[in-house]
């Protein structure tokens, strides 16, 4: 009785998703009906060809990435705060998007000050340096959780090596001019859109890459629940599970991190999100479901962004915050929130 | 019929930061067998926790032997002790929204593989422990929802779902009320006796340690485990280790530890029982000597104490106070 609930609500969130996915792509500042938006999709026939030109080459691959990135985003918050046991563990607690920040703020303002780079910034070069950020601050995480065992101390060590991060690019934000800084104010605001076809196609693989370990870890997350003792007396490595999800985390939020700047909120709230709506806590659940949530929500928050009549969309992290946060207080405050946990 | 499961020999435990090591046991030898329930008592902090560690294997024998079905605990996967030793450990995390048959599930995972999924085996094996608990009523139940009692059951449950020859449990029985400690520990027994299972279970509970048990382990500081059947212990008098001797004693005929009585001055007439209590009351409130001969008798209670009678010992020892002063 209980699976088929939790099948039932499964399917009902795939259909949502698929009208969140045309919700999403027929608003914007020109206004396409779904009937020419379904004709231009399946059978080819567009009203005009400018509407083909912005469905296929613009708002299509932003809702895309606005699926890949609640997709990873949320399955990589639900990983850390299962694997601490912690409910305000999302997928920057290992001082990721500061990685990713501190790689993008060399690219744009260590440029400005030091002349090397151009005023015109390509996505590509962003993603890059932003990957590598990650990266950097990737490697130095595993080199402390390959010297550390105890989950609480990798924790902290990801905070501080976030705060550490975030200071140094401060530093370098007080002496860069005002076009560097706006450039990378507006990066840090995080955006879905801009992509191209050949980036989308990199982020979908690298998330798809990410989504592997998740698979081979879901066992190992679910007897985690109970703390790392019983973990272990059940026969699950915990380094095995720790390595899979530094992996994990490491290839989701880092890439999407890396191409859309930091997305706040979806990483940390859909896991609870998804928790309170399946009330279950078997990963085999939650997996998808918080995927699918984040996907929605991310789709639906990007809608509400653009603003009707105008060319101007608000920038997707103002926006997933304003409507996920009450949202999720409301959600918390119904229900006894630590008893769900 | 009776096998040696656990055997441990010359045992020295402990714990090492850096470079500094600090002992905590030494010199511990013991055998465990199926079908028994073995009681390990002790004071806090003695090193009960650091022997079921290092039973679980997450704590390296530092000197001596320690070994499980025959095999030494260091050559075993962390999968194949799994299957040979269940735990139900103090303090869980407790994830409110699973329910009591997921939790019990869980103990299926060190045979499941990497998908999670149940097979029809497992789903037996879980229906068996939910049913050898008696806890079927509350098997749809979240665990959120649940009392201390009900979900200590569930955990022993998920335990016995592991299906191990071993199981150690620490502390299974605090927080919870007397009906449900003897409860708990029933279960317990039955487990080992029916399913020929080694239990250990660490417990302060001596009564229900002395009840239930099949071997009592004393540990204390600095010794070797005092070792013996529990009606044993208790007749050698080695059962009053477990206490400060010159404040607590084990009284053997009321099978229960008691602070030592001040020496009292009462000159007490009536039926025995009574005396007891009575003397226990008064030194209780400070009241070592009574002048003048004092009648007890029941039903209904009344005592005689120079002229006057007194409905209960509350107000005899009133109407002490009052005269004292």
């Amino acid at each position: 009785m209980r699976s088929s609930r939790n099948s039932f609500l499964l399917i009902v969130s795939v259909v949502v998703l698929v009208l969140s996915l045309f919700l999403n792509i027929s608003l914007g500042s020109v206004t396409i009906s779904t009937g020419e938006l379904l004709d231009g999709l399946f059978f080819n026939k567009w009203e005009r060809a400018s509407f083909e030109q912005i469905i296929l080459n613009y708002r299509f691959p932003k809702a895309i990435v606005a699926v890949l990135a609640g997709i990873g985003l949320s399955i990589s918050g639900l990983q850390m705060q299962t694997f601490f046991r912690n409910p305000l563990a999302g997928p920057y607690v290992l001082g990721i998007s500061s990685g990713a920040g501190f790689g993008v703020a060399i690219l744009i303002l260590a440029g400005s000050i030091f002349g090397f780079a151009s005023t015109a910034i390509s996505p590509w070069a962003t993603a890059f340096a932003g990957t590598l950020g990650a990266g950097l601050i990737l490697a130095l995480v595993s080199l402390v959780a390959w010297r550390v065992k105890d989950s609480m101390t990798l924790l902290i060590v990801g905070i501080m090596f976030g705060a550490a991060v975030s200071a140094i690019i401060s530093v370098l934000a007080f002496f860069s001019g005002a076009e560097a800084l706006k450039l990378f104010t507006i990066w840090s605001l995080g955006s879905l859109g801009g992509l191209g076809w050949n980036q989308v196609g990199l982020l979908s693989f690298v998330v798809f890459l990410g989504l592997i370990p998740v698979i081979f870890s879901i066992r190992s997350f679910n007897a985690s629940l109970l703390g790392e003792s019983y973990a272990e007396s059940m026969g699950v490595n915990p380094n095995r599970l720790r390595w899979l999800m530094i992996g994990s985390t490491g290839l989701l939020a880092g890439a999407i991190t890396a191409f859309c700047g930091p997305i706040a909120f979806v990483g940390i709230a859909v896991p609870h999100l998804a928790r309170i709506v399946w009330k279950t806590s078997d990963h085999r659940i939650l997996f998808p479901a918080s995927g699918i949530c984040g996907a929605i929500l991310l789709l639906l928050c990007d809608a509400v962004g653009q603003l009707p009549g105008s060319a101007q969309s608000l920038p997707i992290n103002a926006v997933t915050s304003l409507i996920g946060a009450p949202l999720v207080i409301g959600l918390v405050l119904r229900k006894n929130f630590s008893k769900e946990f | 019929m009776r096998r040696e499961v656990i055997v441990g020999a010359n045992l020295s435990l402990g714990y090492q930061s850096g470079k500094s090591r600090k002992e905590v046991l030494q010199g511990i030898n013991f055998k465990l067998f199926s079908g028994e329930l073995t009681c390990l008592l002790g004071p806090n902090g003695v090193g009960k926790s650091t022997l079921i560690k290092a039973i679980m294997g997450r704590l390296p024998v530092w000197e001596g032997t320690l070994t499980v079905q025959g095999k030494s605990i260091n050559q075993f996967t962390q999968k194949e002790l799994a299957k040979n030793l269940a735990v139900v450990l103090t303090e869980p995390f407790i994830p409110g929204n699973m329910t009591v048959t997921q939790l019990v599930s869980l103990g299926r995972t060190p045979y499941l593989n990497w998908s999670g999924y149940l097979s029809d085996l497992d789903k037996k094996a879980v229906y068996k422990a939910i049913e050898d608990t008696k806890i079927a009523y509350i098997q749809h139940e979240r665990l959120s929802d649940l009392s201390d009692g009900q979900r200590q059951k569930a955990f022993i449950a998920r335990a016995l779902a592991q299906d191990s020859p071993i199981m150690v449990l620490d502390e299974p029985t605090a927080h919870l009320d007397l009906v449900n400690r003897y409860e708990i520990m029933q279960l317990l027994r039955e487990i080992s006796v029916q399913k020929g299972k080694c239990v250990l279970v660490i417990t302060h509970d001596l009564d229900i340690a002395l009840e239930s048990s099949d071997q009592i382990w004393l540990m204390n500081c600095g010794e070797d485990l005092l070792k013996g059947l529990p009606e044993d212990m208790v007749i050698s008098g080695n059962i009053n280790h477990l206490f400060p001797q010159e404040k607590f004693e084990f009284n053997t005929q009321r099978g229960r530890v008691e602070i030592k009585n001040q020496p009292g001055d009462f000159d007490i007439e009536g039926p025995l029982e009574l005396i007891f209590w009575l003397k226990k009351a008064l030194t209780k409130a400070g009241i070592y000597q009574v002048n003048g001969p004092i009648r007890i008798k029941n039903e209904p209670l009344f005592i005689f104490h120079k002229g006057k009678e007194y409905g209960s010992i509350e107000s005899f020892i009133g109407g002490l106070r009052i005269g004292n002063k």
